[in-house]
C-alpha cells in the first residue's frame, strides 16, 4: 500500500482516511451496530464530581437507559473490594456493560468511558464525528488535553486552595495560574469557532468533558473574568436537555452558585470536606 | 517490523528533548517502523510561534502529517491516531472492541493518572527552589500509588504463553503498556531512589518495565534523545553541560541564572 497516500492534495486524503476509517468501523463494530438502538446494559457508579457527571451528562445526551450506583467519596466506597474489581485504581467515574455476545465490558477513567459510549452507540454521530476525518481525531486531542491538563492542575488547585492541611501559597499560586492558563488557551480556542464548541459544527465529548471542570472554576479559585466565550460556552451547553438533566446525578450540582460566592464562603464550605480528604491521606500514608 | 501501511511523506514529530512526553511518541514510530523525521527545538521556545501555530497548548509533542494534512497535538490522541491508522495489522493493538477499549483505559490511565504525577513530583524534587516536604511526600505517594495498581493489573493479567510476560490488555504489548515507559524509565531520578528501591513490591511492574526498555526501539529513541540533548547542550537529565551536580543546578536556579 505503499503510495497510497502521495501525491494527493490533504483533502483528498482525508477523504481516503474516512474510507479506510469507515472500513474499520464498519468491520469492527458490527455486532453493535445492531445493537445500538435497541438495547443497552449499562450501569454507572458516579459520584457528584467534575470526572462523574461527564458520563451522565453523555449518556443523558445519547438517550440511553443506565442505572446509577452513587458512590459515596466521602466513605471511601470507591476503595472497597467489589468496586476495585470494576477499577483498581479506586477512583469514580466506573461503567459496566455488556456486548453483543454477552461478554462484560468494565471500563475505568471517564476519557475512556466517553470514547466507549460514542464509538458504540452513537453511530449517528450526534456528539462526535465519524472515526477517520480530521474533527474525529481534533476532538481527541481535546479531550486528552481535558485527561492529562485540566483535569490533573485543576484538581492540583483544589487540593493547595481548599484541602492541604498546611497553606503553601507557591502551590496555589502555580496551580491557579497554570488552570487559567489552560482556560485561556480554551476561550481562545471558542473564539476562533463559529459553533461556539470546541471543534467543529457540534457539541461533543470534548466540551462535555471539560464542562464540569470550568463549572467548578470558582471553587478552584480560578477569576472567570476576560474568559467571555469560554463564559459563554459554559451557558451554551446546558442548552442541551441531556447536558442539563445529566449536570444532576447523582445528586444535584452547585457549582455554578459558587460564582457568586466570597473567598471566605468558599472556605468554610471546604472546611468539612477538608477533614475527611486529610483523613483520607493520613490513612493512605499508613498503607 | 514495517507496517503494511508506511507513509511515503515522513510524519513530523515537534519536540523538545528534556521531558519525556515526546520520547513515547518517538518510541511509538520506532516500534512500528513508520516514517518520520524530528523537528527539535529549545524548551525556552515552547510557548512561541511558530510552535503555537502547531499546537494553541504550548506543550511538546505535536505532529503534522503530510499525507493526510492533520495536525495533531496531546500524546494519547497521537497514539491513537498513529495506531488506527498506520498499525494496519494490528500489532500493537487489538482487534475485539473490548480490548481495544481497556487500551485506551490504560492509555488515558497513563495521561491523567501519571503524567501529571509524576511530573508534578519531578518539579518539587527537583526544579523548584525552595523545597516543601508535604508537596513532595503527596507526589512520591501518588507515584507508589499508581505504580502499585499497575502491579496489581499486571498480577492479575494471564502470562503469555511463550514467555510468560504479562502486558495490560490481551496477553501482548500494546501502545498502553508501551505509554507508560518514558516516565517510567525516569523513576529513580523522579524519587531520588536507586533502582531496587523504586520497585520495591512490585515485581510484576518492573519485569514489566524491563522488558520494554530492553526492546531496540525504545533504545534507538534513547539514542535520538541523547544526540538532540547534546545538540542544545544538555547533559542525560537536563543539566547544563559544565555543571557537576543537580544540587548546582538547583543553586544556579535559586540564584536566577537558569
Amino acid at each position: 500500500m505503499n503510495g497510497d497516500l502521495e501525491n494527493s492534495t490533504p483533502l483528498q486524503s482525508m477523504q481516503r482516511i474516512a474510507l479506510l476509517g469507515s472500513h474499520l468501523t464498519s468491520t469492527r463494530n458490527k455486532p453493535s451496530h445492531k445493537m445500538a438502538e435497541t438495547k443497552s446494559d449499562i450501569h454507572l457508579y458516579t459520584a457528584q464530581t467534575p470526572n462523574g457527571i461527564k458520563v451522565s451528562m453523555l449518556l443523558e445526551e445519547l438517550g440511553l437507559p443506565y442505572k446509577v450506583t452513587a458512590i459515596e467519596i466521602s466513605k471511601n466506597t470507591q476503595k472497597e473490594p467489589w468496586f476495585l474489581d470494576i477499577n483498581p485504581n479506586g477512583r469514580i467515574p466506573a461503567l459496566t456493560d455488556t456486548l453483543p455476545d454477552g461478554s462484560p465490558v468494565r471500563l475505568f477513567e471517564s476519557g475512556s468511558i466517553m470514547q466507549y459510549l460514542v464509538d458504540r452507540y452513537d453511530t449517528e454521530h450526534k456528539l462526535s464525528y465519524p472515526r477517520g476525518t480530521a474533527e474525529y481525531y481534533e476532538v481527541n486531542s481535546w479531550l486528552f488535553w481535558q485527561m492529562g491538563g485540566l483535569g490533573p492542575m485543576q484538581g492540583q488547585a483544589n487540593h493547595f486552595a481548599r484541602y492541604a492541611p498546611e497553606k503553601i501559597q507557591y502551590g496555589i499560586d502555580r496551580y491557579q495560574n497554570e488552570t487559567r492558563r489552560l482556560y485561556r488557551v480554551m476561550d481562545t480556542q471558542l473564539s476562533k469557532s463559529t459553533s461556539g464548541y470546541l471543534v467543529g459544527d457540534r457539541l461533543t465529548i470534548a466540551d462535555i468533558a471539560c464542562w464540569g471542570w470550568v463549572a467548578a472554576g470558582s471553587w478552584a479559585g480560578i477569576r472567570m473574568d476576560g474568559l467571555d466565550h469560554l463564559n459563554a460556552w459554559l451557558d451554551k451547553v446546558l442548552t442541551h436537555p441531556g447536558c442539563e438533566k445529566g449536570r444532576h446525578v447523582p445528586s444535584r450540582h452547585t457549582m455554578l452558585d459558587n460564582r457568586n460566592k466570597t473567598e471566605e464562603e468558599l472556605d468554610k464550605a471546604a472546611q468539612k470536606t477538608r477533614a475527611w480528604v486529610q483523613q483520607g491521606m493520613k490513612e493512605d500514608a499508613k498503607k | 517490523m514495517a507496517t503494511k501501511l508506511n507513509p511515503l511523506k515522513p510524519i513530523r514529530v515537534w519536540l523538545t528533548p528534556p521531558g519525556p512526553n515526546p520520547w513515547k511518541v518517538v518510541f511509538l514510530f520506532e516500534e512500528l517502523g513508520l516514517n518520520y523525521e524530528i523537528k527539535s527545538f529549545s524548551f525556552a521556545d515552547v510557548k512561541k510561534k511558530p510552535f503555537t501555530d502547531v499546537n494553541p497548548n504550548g506543550r511538546v509533542p505535536a505532529i503534522e502529517d503530510p499525507n493526510t494534512g492533520l495536525t495533531l497535538w496531546e500524546s494519547g490522541a497521537i497514539y491513537q491516531y498513529i495506531v488506527e491508522l498506520y498499525d494496519t495489522d494490528k500489532r500493537l493493538t487489538h482487534e475485539a472492541l473490548n480490548d481495544r477499549h481497556l487500551c485506551n483505559q490504560w492509555l488515558h490511565f497513563q495521561m491523567s493518572g501519571q503524567g501529571p504525577y509524576f511530573g508534578q513530583a519531578g518539579w518539587f524534587q527537583h526544579l523548584h527552589p525552595e523545597k516543601i516536604p508535604s508537596a513532595i511526600e503527596r507526589y512520591t505517594a501518588e507515584i507508589k500509588r499508581v505504580l502499585g495498581v499497575l502491579d496489581g493489573a499486571l498480577a492479575a493479567a494471564k502470562p503469555a504463553a511463550g514467555d510468560g510476560a504479562r502486558w495490560l490488555v490481551g496477553g501482548k504489548m500494546t501502545f498502553a503498556d508501551m505509554a507508560f515507559v518514558p516516565w517510567d524509565f525516569r523513576l529513580a531520578e523522579v524519587l531520588l531512589q536507586s533502582w531496587d528501591e523504586v520497585w520495591e513490591g512490585l515485581p510484576h511492574a518492573r519485569a514489566w518495565h524491563e522488558r520494554m526498555v530492553e526492546l531496540p526501539s525504545w533504545k534507538r529513541s534513547m539514542e535520538h534523545r541523547a544526540r538532540l540533548m547534546d545538540e542544545q547542550g544538555l547533559q542525560w537529565n537536563g543539566v547544563p553541560k559544565g555543571i557537576e551536580t543537580f544540587t548546582e543546578y538547583e543553586e544556579k536556579i535559586a540564584r536566577g541564572e537558569q
